[in-house]
């Protein structure tokens, strides 16, 4: 204890040199060394010791303190030689600088594509000029609808908002103008849409153009169909509607046209100039609903709170105030209007609003456009993430393979005083220029990917347009430089830990120690790029099953024709006139395309539970025309002699509790909510009515008969000339109803193309495992480059002594290979693991089987084997006088 | 254009470093100025002294010899210059001429250091 009270306080010190100027060290230390002894002598030790901090603390002095070192490292003349030091090291080692700037192009090159994806989705809605403080207002259930009187409950109960507006997707029909007929599908929309959105007219006044009801701003191409050249502000055209899709293809049903009577065009909106989440033909004055709803042509619900399925509301939010405003007042509004705590439907119902630059990224239910949902963002990013990660991977490790190579310049650095910093700060610019090169090539990739992408079956759907802006490149600068930091990070702190003398002396001792992270990271791509291998396997076999699935109804040769509102009968009776057709049936929905109505049944008169069915409206030819076997009983009846009777599954009768299919026969069975007496006429076989992707099991299917509800006739034709007869078909058509286009779709194509979103799947996995295994080949191949050049005397030596090529190739060739069945082990179980996490959710699926993952294994061995391969081989054929004699 | 007038305790470390001579060393001086003016001061007070001083050229240092209670460690020697002293002469002169107008003190003054 005494012997320590005799030293000063090492705390002290040990702060007195963190700080203290180097040049001053010596003679302050010794000054306050005599200090401290003198204190002794004359007080305690705990007071000397108390004197010594006092007297450190006291030289906190601008004049004792060390200068920062950032300004020294940061001398331009130096980065300079650290850039100049760089491009040298990557053009003297030519092949490894290749590998890097290829390995991580590729990679990069996805990661940009998915920032072109989300910039473009960025620039939706980007032109309103109110845009930061317009919000969409939106349910807790996740849709995009609200009630129609939300809009106006909220600009006239509350102070938040500043002007709101409600759009509700209704006109959806034909526009006639002197025998000249458009299509038109569009919004009611109301005064104020106009001063929320910025939506500017190319004709006509946007104050006034939605005030008076029958007012109508139409598209620029609609004004040029119905009127030509001539100015359209103020003519007319008769409207019917039809109740076409809209917004979206699965909304709306269609239905024969009904008269709305005559509009007047108020304004003319160029819609090409605006990107925007809304897109539509026409906007009617909200005011038209009044005398529609009076007429009983249009469903009222401008007061119902507790209908939801339409309406848009969006608001422009006052300047002063916030989002948490707008939320306090809407979840007032929701806490006093959905005061029945009993309506399952509302109770807990919250409006929430979103903010209409987000509007685009996050898609909801009922939203108004088709785009790729957050959770697609997230699959895609988690992709090319992995894929970013193991081209980074390669870097790492070809860097810290090389480490030998590069021991000398960093001793000899060293020595002539650089710190360690200045190193790291050496080898990072050493990787950024490495990615900055990447990204040159990469866009080079972008240029072929992007259209690709673009050309995928999904994106009919999504509209990606990807164009690439300044801003964009500006991003993937920055991109690139974060790649260049986060890839060179490892190997600069690695590296530049050497210390000089042994890195001078010994060259030979600092590589065996971190083999192991090296293989680790080599086995981690390679476990990578089994998964995905296996994985686009995988989805490719489901594909493949999807598509030769026994649906138990036959679709070849069967056209079915959209009816648009015709009368079936009258369509019939033309087209059974074409000497191809052989049978035509009509139905209201195409089974296995993804739409289904449901009813509920049970045995009249009983307590039983309800059962849940498909319904499907079908004429008395649709099970013979779909080649479905009637088991029991007799067909549909045609329309005449009675709508009660219904045809049921067999999962139907089983379902409703009869023990055999003729015991369902001439049973009555009555139907919830309608309470409607229906007969059993019959009963035909199972088939899958339900898109395979979400079939739990076989579903019960009840078809009736009524002519209102067909949609489309379905044409089977016989003909080696399919295309010839749909001509015909179209002639037939064309002779009844010469406005509308012939709309048709083969039935067995329309089905394939309910898969086609998986293939896509497939492409995009298939091209991620490409990418993955590239990737780790490249890597791999560095890794043999290196070792085989690191080698080259012993092998030479080897060879002198007597061994055979092939044997010196084995040696060099096992660790790569040990490394390979590593991954193979680890990668098999693993990828069976996370990939039977999402078949298990298919009732219809595919298993993990030996056969895909054998196939995954051959295809890793056999990229693999030929890297390492084409490197040992080639060391071992080395004549070796040639590699004895060089140094 | 560095200040060249002299402050109260750069003044009496400046006189401190020419009384001390071979001896005058940041412990020394620091040591010497408790002492004389029973008025306690850090090392580094002296030391940052000392070395404003010298950049202002009344002072010079060189590297002294290293004794066994430092440590083993080298002291810095401060020695006044031609200029420094000339600083110290025109301090005491233009004091001089001024407790020399004040009547109280008039011709009775005994410019003794120590009693500052």
């Amino acid at each position: 204890m005494r012997k320590h009270n005799n030293q000063p306080p090492r705390a002290a010190q040990k702060l007195l040199t963190l700080f203290l100027r180097n040049d001053l060290a010596e003679e302050v230390t010794g000054d306050l060394g005599e200090r401290f002894n003198t204190m002794l002598t004359k007080r305690s030790p705990l007071r000397a010791r108390f004197d010594y901090w006092m007297q450190v603390i006291n030289y906190l002095r601008p004049f004792a303190i060390r200068k920062g070192r950032v300004q020294q490292i940061m001398h331009y003349a130096m980065m300079q030689n650290y850039f100049k030091v760089s491009w040298r090291n990557l053009v003297k080692y030519k092949a490894f600088s290749a590998i890097n700037v290829f390995g991580l192009a590729l990679a990069m090159s996805v990661c940009m594509l998915i920032i072109l994806m989300v910039a473009d989705q960025r620039r939706y809605d980007a032109f309103h000029e109110k845009g930061d403080r317009i919000y969409r207002i939106t349910l807790s259930t996740n849709y995009a609808t609200t009630p129609h009187p939300l809009a106006a409950a909220v600009k006239t109960e509350y102070t938040v908002a500043e002007e709101t507006t409600v759009l509700v997707p209704g006109p959806a029909g034909d526009a006639v103008y002197q025998n000249k007929l458009a299509e038109m599908r569009g919004y009611f929309a109301e005064p104020s849409f106009f001063s929320v959105f910025s939506f500017a007219l190319e004709k006509g006044d946007a104050t006034t153009a939605m005030q008076q009801p029958y007012s109508a701003v139409i598209s620029q191409e609609l004004a040029s169909q119905l009127y030509g050249d001539d100015d359209p502000i103020g003519k007319t055209f008769d409207f019917s509607d039809r109740q076409l899709s809209f917004p979206q293809e699965m909304d709306g049903i269609g239905a024969p046209p009904v008269s709305w009577g005559t509009f007047t065009v108020t304004g003319v909106l160029d819609e090409s100039k605006y990107k925007s989440h809304l897109k539509f033909d026409v906007l009617m004055s909200a005011s038209t609903q009044g005398p529609l709803l009076t007429s009983k042509k249009i469903e009222d619900h401008t007061n119902a709170w507790d209908w939801f399925y339409r309406p848009y509301t969006f608001v422009l939010l006052k300047e002063a105030k916030t989002l948490a405003d707008l939320q306090n007042s809407l979840d007032d509004l929701a806490a006093r209007t959905y005061t029945d705590k009993k309506n399952e439907q509302t109770k807990d119902l919250k409006f929430i609003p979103q903010k209409l630059s987000e509007v685009q990224l996050n898609l909801l239910g009922n939203d108004t456009n088709n785009r790729l949902p957050r959770v697609g963002y997230y699959f895609l990013i988690i992709l090319a993430s992995v894929i970013m990660l193991t081209a980074c991977f390669n870097y790492t490790n070809l860097s810290v393979a090389r480490a030998l190579t590069r021991a000398k310049e960093i001793g000899v650095r060293k020595v002539t005083g650089a710190q360690r910093k200045s190193i790291i700060v050496q080898f990072l610019s050493e990787s950024v220029l490495t990615s900055v090169m990447a990204l040159i090539v990469a866009i080079g990739f972008l240029f072929l990917l992007a259209p690709a992408f673009k050309d995928l079956w999904l994106n009919k759907f999504l509209k990606f347009e990807l164009p690439t802006t300044p801003g964009v490149y500006v991003i993937f600068l920055g991109f690139a430089l974060i790649i260049g930091l986060v890839a060179g990070i490892y190997p600069a702190f690695y590296l530049s830990k050497y210390n000089p003398i042994k890195a001078l002396k010994n060259l030979g001792n600092s590589q065996r120690g971190k083999l192991g992270l090296r293989k680790m990271l080599s086995v981690s791509q390679f476990v990578i790029s089994l998964f995905f291998i296996t994985t686009a396997i995988l989805v490719y076999r489901q594909f493949s099953y999807y598509m030769q699935f026994d649906y138990g109804f036959k679709t070849e040769n069967i056209v079915n024709v959209e009816l648009q509102g015709m009368d079936y009968e009258k369509l019939k009776h033309e087209l059974s006139s074409i000497p191809e057709v052989t049978n035509i049936s009509a139905t209201d929905i195409i089974p296995a395309t993804g739409t289904n109505n449901g009813m509920e049944i049970k045995k009249s008169g009983t307590q039983d539970e309800y059962i849940q069915t498909s319904i499907l409206q079908t004429d008395e030819h649709f099970l013979d025309n779909l080649e479905v076997k009637i088991i029991a009983g007799k067909n549909l009846p045609p329309r005449e002699q009675g709508s009660n009777s219904i045809v049921i599954s067999q999962k139907a009768v089983q379902k409703l509790g009869f023990q055999r299919a003729q015991d369902a026969v001439g049973q009555i069975v009555e139907a919830r909510w309608s309470n409607e007496q229906l007969v059993i006429t019959g009963v035909f076989e199972d088939f899958t009515y339900r898109m395979l992707i979400n079939t739990r099991e076989i579903h019960p299917i009840t078809l009736r008969n009524q002519p209102a509800a067909f949609q489309y006739a379905n044409v089977k034709i016989a003909s080696r000339d399919l295309m010839g007869t749909v001509k015909k078909l179209e002639a037939q058509w064309k002779k009844i109803d010469p406005v509308h286009p012939f709309k048709y779709e083969f039935f067995d194509q329309q089905m394939a193309s309910m898969q086609q979103g998986i293939f896509d799947l497939v492409t995009i996995l298939g091209f991620i495992a490409f990418l993955a295994i590239v990737i780790s080949c490249l890597g791999l191949l560095g890794m043999a480059t290196y070792t085989t050049e690191r080698r080259t005397k012993e092998i030479g030596i080897r060879k002198v002594l007597g061994a055979a090529d092939f044997t010196i190739a084995r040696l060099l060739s096992r660790e790569f290979m040990v490394m390979l069945l590593l991954a193979i082990c680890i990668g098999v179980p693993l990828s069976y693991f996370i990939n039977n996490m999402w078949l298990r959710q298919l009732t219809n699926r595919v298993e993990f089987d030996v056969t895909t993952a054998l196939a995954g294994v051959f295809v890793l061995l056999a990229f693999g084997i030929l890297t390492v391969g084409s490197q040992t081989f080639r060391a071992s054929r080395i004549n070796p006088v040639k590699s004895l004699k060089s140094e | 254009m560095i200040e060249t007038r002299l402050g109260e305790f750069e003044e009496v470390i400046l006189l401190l470093t020419g009384i001390l001579g071979e001896e005058a060393y940041s412990f020394k001086i620091a040591e010497e100025f408790e002492s004389q003016t029973k008025r306690s001061v850090s090392i580094g007070a002296v030391h940052s002294t000392l070395n404003r001083l010298e950049e202002k050229g009344f002072l010079t240092s060189k590297v002294g010899n290293a004794t066994a209670e430092r440590g083993g460690r080298r002291k810095r020697i401060y020695t006044i210059t031609a200029y420094g002293k000339r600083a110290l002469e025109s301090a005491r002169d233009l004091r001089m001429s001024l407790y020399n107008q004040f009547p109280a003190f008039a011709g009775k003054v005994d410019f003794g250091f120590g009693g500052l």
